[in-house]
């Protein structure tokens, strides 16, 4: 029984490849115009997101966009893997906290209380 | 000329000693061949942290911005000037460049 299902599928094997081999003899001169493979641009392709910060300018005085990236309990800043910023952005907004902290504009070791209801841009849970 | 900002952190005093306070300041930038473009005020607030000048710790500030034109050989002389200035807790000089618009910032553009 086994070795007759086995035979079976040699056959059919077999039958698949001579008939392929016969396509390909027979279908290598004629070229149909209207079902050759049109090269378009993806359809389906998603228009490219972008970071939260994509189109906003970052300033050293604006302290309440530059506290929505840092902890609230110790004012540390948020690494990318948390932030979700490109990396022109993220270097942006270190660069302009620490320039906060220099001048006395931002502090350091904590959140300023009136910016602890923003809402959360970074991915973070804290567990209060 | 290059543009510079001066965000200067005064102490908090009367609306009198302020405004005599910011008239040096001004004066003296323009003495040294500045051109003093725009004088912003934002508020007096509590410090961040206090901070320790001249003898004396300072918990609330005065906070001013004060965008100027200015040769670059005269901003250490300014800086010594301020640091030595009573009434200025904290002045920082920084350069203001132009935003130059990137074609592309990672994402689409509006």
């Amino acid at each position: 029984m086994t070795c007759v299902r086995g035979l079976q599928r040699l056959k059919a094997a077999l039958y698949l490849r001579r008939n392929t081999c016969s396509r390909s003899l027979t279908s290598g001169g004629v070229h149909h115009k209207d079902d050759m493979i049109v090269k378009i641009e993806n359809p389906y392709k998603e228009p490219q997101k972008g970071c939260t910060l994509c189109n906003v300018t970052i300033d050293f005085k604006n302290i309440q966009l530059l506290s929505q990236f840092i902890s609230p309990h110790t004012g540390r800043i948020y690494g990318r893997y948390i932030t979700g910023l490109c990396g022109r952005k993220q270097k942006e907004i270190s660069k302009a906290i620490k320039k906060a902290h220099a001048m006395g504009f931002m502090s350091v070791t904590h959140k300023h209380p009136q910016f602890m209801k923003d809402p959360n841009i970074c991915g973070s849970k804290h567990l209060d | 000329m290059p543009r510079y900002e001066l965000a200067l952190i005064l102490k908090a005093m009367q609306r009198p000693e302020t405004a005599a306070t910011l008239r040096r300041t001004v004066e003296t930038l323009m003495e040294r061949g500045a051109v003093v473009r725009n004088l912003e005020n934002l508020g007096e607030r509590l410090l961040p942290y206090k901070m320790t000048k001249h003898d004396q710790r300072h918990t609330r500030g005065t906070y001013f911005l004060i965008d100027f034109y200015s040769a670059p050989n005269i901003l250490t002389g300014l800086l010594d000037h301020l640091h030595r200035d009573v009434d200025v807790v904290r002045p920082t000089v920084l350069r203001k460049d132009e935003q130059v618009r990137r074609s592309t910032c990672c994402g689409p553009q509006q």
